[in-house]
């Protein structure tokens, strides 16, 4: 019975506030109930009337009236606190399984909005004193120990203001589903050369891009320090944050990991791939990745080096072996990775990964 | 409703703030500005209630205020646990013990005063501080008991603005005093309207059932009196009642308020009659009941009819003296619910009048008391103490030997304190045992209760049942809200002396030594600085040799009078009253669309007021009149695309329409281009006005064109 409820009320939910990645709370969405406070606030607003009719008090009965008034005029303030808050989910940091994930919502308010909680069911809350016409940011954090796809759900937004009489609260989606990543698991490195004949230490050395100036590698995030040219302005134009650019120069010739997929140990081989891509991109190696699979076409990501390929590979490391059941969904999720390309993004920002991803013909 | 909160990461991003979740909710921290907030409302609930509280009591508070503002600068820490614990089990038990001498409501209210003062001290988390914001909130309720006066009233709702701020500070987070208390005077002034629509039309109804009284010192007159005790109450400036008539008063020597009537003298002292004391104890629970006086006049002939009985209709508000007799003129008979009327033609209170308490009352000065009197009665009234003043007796016989008739004897009694030199004084030599005799042939000096006294021992001696009444004689009257004062200053004794046929009459022998104590009131007689205001130095009725002070005091006095009579004496009776006004007669349905109407006025009132209106920010005006001019444009056919810059618009619009109306092109093209200079460029001030000039004229002459039923640009 309860379960059922609790899907219609996810299905009504759903339908009055679909999900979307930027959100203006309002009437539709704030929901108003007396607090545990507020009831026995109410309690002795009816103690004080009772007392104030047992002693023919008119002054009791005017302050419990004036009590009960006061309640009421809670209730507005507390909707006029949620209402005009709007909220934007940003991309959250990578993230590895196990590791608890922490979603950065930005918050501003048409006036000003008080003593705002943020939470994700069964997670610990984030509190926000105030928030203004200037945007501040929440840090929602969502525990999850697997990896994969991984959809936080409705974000409950929650305010005790003024008194902390009534709760005003809403949940809202915003769509902010995140892959996280396979656990690191320390390894040594499984290279394969692709004709399968060099020797160890040249593998080692083989493919390592240096930092320099040459070639363009990407977008990082902006480190507090970095210096002010390396800066790419037309991103943080766009809203999309601060963003270094990164450069580099290669050296070498590439190196394979591979997958060859034992059922009872996967998740283990998996965290161990992702360790070593890891460790070769901080190597700064040229490498390839291969990984088999049963009942269905190999994923190859070419060999190439720099945070964009460690990024693409530990995606296609993260999702082995899940069904994403739509593409736009895949898409989404490439839209809102836009640390990490290795080219200046395409107009919309879409292709990159995708064409990377497919599998080999 | 504990919150928890996440260590939030640290951002290091110029442009975002993050706000560290440490707030006041973080389970067991109390900010510093709840602490000082607390520290604030202690002091202004308990101070009202100092009144109320055993010494103990205060010691425990005073101590537990100076910990918490030890704890507040840091220079101690918070006591442990099982202090407070058995602190608190002692002074439970201690009031316990005391309950009975100090009354059972103060014993509640010292329990709650010290549960607020001890939990104020080990106060720990959030919890616990709205813990102590609602017992707060009672405490000023208790206050209003005895509190009620429209100063008090002010005074408390400052409180209440107090005690919100500690709420305040739990969910806000600016630190600045001035801030906090705003919030909350705004909140609370902000419910003020609703609150009085509740109470004008929220249902009163009649106690529920028996609550504990104050354990109070009783003031004004008290249950006996001792020869010399009125002297005491005509050193007081305190108000006793006020009365409003409803048509024609009676004049000032008319005005003898009955209080009280004492039958028994000892020889030194009077009392009330044992058995009118126990009716007056059983009637709570077997209210006694006597005829209305009117039923005495029944029209019999068309005469009287025309000519009807002088019948005086009044409101009288009691001050809380804490006993139960109320105030009435010959005869007075109420029909309030919460009076009874005594057979000793008193009204008396069914609960004690521990709060101003108001009631109407009617009086018929030509009803007359007791046609028969019973035996018993008759010798209570004629008794007298044994061995006593025997030369008032002696001169007795003597009145008795030359006035047969009672009447005209009771009249040669009063004349005697006439032609005697009699004096009248307040302040007495001391009279030995034989009390009536020392007055009457050693003093010949003394005020109303030795007159009295006097005169009805001499009456009882020569046969004729008399008693004596105690109340108060005369009252101030206050043209601007024309109702009379009686204070207790006004206080007097008089007799009664039962006749054939006429019942109880009233003599008054002080009438006959100081007729102007009667006739012209208290003031005539006596300086004030003589008597009540001796002891008061700071009374405002010093005012009174000043004509325009007197009247700022008047003034205030009849400010205070109509808080009283509308709000603290808001009754059934004047709800009805007030709704009848506004609606006519009072039906149900009326009752619920005037609530409604008014509600929602108040609802829409406090939505406008907390912002909820102008939830759409306003355009600013220069955009706001451009985009209705593109909006009218497009009833035209002619529609800005989303994507299209004004200048680009501009362009598109007078290339295709250039042929037909130029007139229009060449005025768009001057707003458009002032437009675009008004928002993206830096102007100067003189450009900025000039460009503003232009905008306006040309949106004026581009809204004259589109307006309209036309369909062709003009």
């Amino acid at each position: 019975m309860k379960r059922v409820l609790t899907a219609l009320w996810q299905r009504w939910l759903a339908r009055r506030m679909p999900p979307s990645s930027e959100f203006v709370l309002s009437h539709r969405s704030i929901f108003i109930l007396p607090s545990g406070f507020g009831l026995v606030w109410i309690g002795l607003v009816l103690l004080l009337y009772l007392f104030g009719t047992n002693y023919q008090n008119n002054l009791v009965i005017g302050l419990s009236i004036l009590l009960l008034s006061l309640f009421n005029t809670c209730i507005l303030y507390s909707y006029k606190n949620l209402a005009g808050l709007r909220l934007r989910a940003l991309t959250a940091p990578e993230v590895y399984a196990g590791e608890t994930i922490t979603f950065p919502v930005l918050l501003t308010s048409s006036h000003s909005s008080h003593n705002i909680s943020l939470n994700y069911p069964s997670n610990l809350a984030y509190l926000l004193k105030q928030v203004g016409a200037d945007e501040v940011q929440a840090l929602v954090s969502f525990a999850h120990d697997r990896r994969g796809l991984v959809s936080p759900g409705r974000l409950k937004i929650e305010s005790f203001y003024p008194l902390g009489l009534c709760r005003a609260w809403s949940h809202i989606d915003l769509d902010n589903a995140h892959i996280v990543y396979a656990h690191p698991i320390e390894s040594p490195l499984q290279l394969k050369a692709a004709t399968e004949s060099g020797e160890d230490e040249r593998l080692e050395r083989a493919g390592k891009y240096i930092a320099g100036i040459d070639e363009y590698k990407g977008l990082k995030p902006h480190v507090l320090g970095e210096s002010l040219k390396q800066v790419a302005w037309k991103q943080w134009a766009q809203g999309r944050g601060m963003l270094t650019k990164e450069f580099e120069q290669p050296q070498g010739d590439p190196v394979w990991l591979t997958l060859v997929p034992d059922p009872t140990q996967l998740e283990q081989q998996l965290g161990q791939l992702s360790w070593q891509v890891n460790h070769l991109s901080q190597q700064e190696q040229y490498f390839g990745l291969w990984l088999q699979r049963v009942g269905a076409e190999d994923l190859i990501l070419t060999p190439d080096t720099g945070n964009a390929h460690r990024i693409a590979c530990q995606r296609a490391l993260a999702l082995y072996g899940q069904n994403l059941s739509t593409q736009d969904k895949t898409d989404k999720l490439t839209n809102n990775q836009g640390v990490s390309h290795k080219r200046p993004l395409p107009p919309h920002g879409q292709g990159v990964h995708a064409a990377k991803m497919e599998p080999r013909r | 409703m504990t919150m928890q909160t996440s260590t939030p990461q640290k951002v290091n991003s110029p442009k975002l703030k993050t706000y560290h979740a440490n707030g006041p909710q973080t389970g067991d921290n109390i900010s510093r500005q709840t602490l000082f907030w607390l520290l604030l409302t202690n002091i202004a609930v308990l101070s009202p209630l100092f009144d109320k509280t055993t010494p103990w009591t205060l010691g425990i508070c005073a101590i537990c205020l100076l910990w918490r503002m030890g704890i507040y600068v840091g220079k101690v820490a918070k006591p442990p646990r099982y202090l407070v614990t058995s602190l608190a089990v002692g002074a439970a038990i201690t009031l316990a013990l005391v309950s009975g001498e100090i009354g059972l409501l103060n014993a509640l209210v010292n329990l709650l005063i010290l549960g607020y003062a001890l939990k104020y001290i080990e106060m720990r988390s959030v919890r616990d501080v709205r813990a102590v914001v609602i017992v707060g909130y009672f405490l000023i309720a208790l206050t209003f008991i005895d509190h009620q006066s429209m100063l008090n009233t002010v005074h408390l709702m400052g409180v209440t603005i107090i005690n919100t701020c500690v709420l305040v500070t739990l969910y806000q987070s600016k630190h600045n005093w001035q801030h906090t208390a705003w919030i909350s005077a705004k909140l609370l002034l902000q419910s003020l309207p609703l609150a009085l629509l509740l109470f004008l039309v929220l249902p009163r109804f009649a106690p529920l059932w028996l609550v504990p009284n104050m354990k109070e010192a009783q003031t004004g007159l008290s249950e006996t009196l001792a020869v010399g005790d009125i002297s005491k109450l005509t050193r007081s400036s305190a108000l006793a009642f006020r009365v409003s008539f409803t048509d024609a008063s009676p004049i000032q020597a008319e005005l003898y308020w009955r209080a009280l009537v004492l039958e028994d003298y000892d020889g030194q002292t009077w009392r009330q009659d044992t058995g009118i004391k126990q009716i007056q104890k059983d009637a709570f629970f077997f209210p006694p009941s006597r005829p209305t006086p009117a039923r005495q006049f029944t029209p019999l002939t068309q005469q009287e009819t025309n000519n009807p009985q002088p019948v005086y209709h009044y409101q009288v508000i009691a001050e809380p003296s804490h006993q139960s007799w109320l105030y009435g003129l010959d005869v007075a008979y109420s029909q309030d619910d919460k009076v009874v009327n005594l057979p000793d033609y008193r009204l008396y209170a069914l609960r004690n009048v521990d709060q101003r308490m108001g009631y109407n009352a009617s009086s018929w000065p030509k009803a007359k008391m007791d046609l028969t009197l019973s035996a018993k009665q008759r010798q209570i009234n004629l008794k007298l103490p044994a061995d006593s003043n025997p030369r008032t007796l002696k001169l007795a016989t003597e009145f008795k030997a030359k006035y047969p008739e009672p009447k005209q004897r009771l009249w040669a009694m009063m004349g005697y304190f006439n032609h005697e030199p009699f004096f009248y004084t307040l302040t007495p030599p001391p009279i030995g045992r034989q009390q009536i005799d020392d007055f009457l042939f050693e003093n010949k000096a003394g005020f109303c209760a030795h007159y009295a006294s006097a005169f009805i021992f001499l009456a009882r001696a020569t046969g004729l049942p008399a008693r004596m009444v105690t109340g108060y004689q005369g009252g101030e009257y206050n043209p601007q809200a024309d109702y009379l004062s009686v204070y207790q200053y006004m206080a007097h004794a008089w007799a009664e002396v039962w006749l054939e046929n006429e019942g109880w009459v009233r003599f008054d022998p002080t009438a006959m030594v100081a007729p102007n104590r009667i006739e012209q009131g208290f003031d005539a007689e006596f300086s004030p600085e003589q008597s009540y205001l001796q002891e008061s130095p700071f009374s405002s009725l010093r005012f009174k040799t000043m004509p325009w002070l007197n009247e700022l005091r008047q003034r205030f006095a009849s400010l205070d009078y109509y808080w009283s009579l509308w709000v603290l004496g808001f009754n059934q009776e004047r709800q009805n009253k007030v709704l009848s006004g506004i609606l006519g007669d009072v039906t149900k349905t009326k009752v619920a669309v005037f609530m409604s109407v008014c509600i929602s006025l108040i609802g829409l009132y406090i939505a406008y007021s907390v912002g909820l209106f102008r939830f759409k920010r306003e355009q600013d005006p220069i955009s706001a009149k451009y985009q209705r001019i593109c909006q009218r444009l497009s009833k035209f056919g002619i529609n800005r695309p989303a994507h299209l810059g004004p200048n680009a618009f501009a362009e598109q619009l007078i290339d295709t329409h250039q042929q037909q109306s130029p007139e229009f092109c060449r005025e768009f093209d001057t707003l458009t281009q002032s437009y675009v200079a008004l928002k993206y460029q830096q102007l100067a001030d003189r450009d900025y006005q000039a460009a503003l000039k232009r905008f306006n004229a040309a949106a004026r002459a581009l809204n004259w064109r589109l307006f309209g039923p036309s369909k062709q640009l003009k």
